[in-house]
């Protein structure tokens, strides 16, 4: 990780202050959200033997949509 | 299914810790639990992949109700790199070998404590978003090095 400063913008450091003002019970109520995912939430298990399989299965299975492609 | 709740993450954590099971929170979840304001579906576990680990993590899965066949936990146990289960209370992302991290050990080093919840450090969260790049990581790492800088200059003396 690069020591470099990066400028933090306005808009992300308000956000990131008001987070730390919540417990962090709050923080949890908030981030976590469920939405249907398709194909994805389709099955109870799965497993994969290694990442690069994982990847491979999201790139060639789940709708582009998702976000799940590597770039 | 419902969205998962900080009551769910207490109960991962002292389930986890009867079974003295090692693994960190990784990914989104766990730089929310570092204080990043964002949003999320499931939790993201880094587990420690030794045998014994695996199976003390079976076992706590098992009281935390996930309904794990006899298959589905020789999986665990065998060493996968990744397991994903939605089998159970909550949505569950098992991760043995996150991209971008070298070993668990290197990591657990590294972890962060937030009221007892063992978390990836910022950097090893960011360098294995870093490392898979996908779309959505792309989308959402410019935010994510800001809020390290913003967490790294709170935690300077």
């Amino acid at each position: 990780m690069s020591e470099k400063k990066q400028e933090i913008l306005a808009e992300w450091l308000a956000e990131f202050e008001a987070a730390e003002r919540r417990s962090l019970k709050n923080r949890l109520r908030y981030a976590f959200i469920k939405t249907y995912k398709p194909v994805m939430d389709d099955a109870e298990f799965r497993a994969f033997d290694t990442m690069a399989e994982y990847r491979r299965w999201c790139e060639e299975n789940l709708p582009r949509w998702l976000g799940y492609a590597r770039v | 299914m419902r969205a998962f709740e900080y009551r769910q993450a207490e109960e991962i954590r002292e389930a986890l810790k009867r079974h003295n099971v090692r693994y960190l929170f990784i990914g989104k979840s766990g730089a929310i639990l570092l204080g990043f304001p964002d949003t999320t579906q499931d939790a993201d576990l880094f587990v420690d992949r030794s045998a014994e680990n695996a199976r003390a993590l079976v076992a706590a899965l098992g009281e935390l109700g996930f309904g794990l066949t006899d298959k589905q936990a020789s999986e665990i146990e065998s060493g996968k790199d990744f397991v994903q289960l939605k089998n159970g209370p909550f949505d569950l992302d098992l991760v043995f070998a996150p991209d971008g991290i070298e070993r668990f050990e290197d990591a657990w080093n590294r972890r962060v404590e937030v009221e007892d919840f063992p978390v990836c450090h910022i950097d090893d969260i960011i360098a294995s978003k870093e490392a898979a790049n996908r779309e959505r990581d792309r989308e959402s790492l410019p935010r994510l090095r800001s809020f390290r800088e913003y967490w790294m200059q709170k935690r300077t003396p």
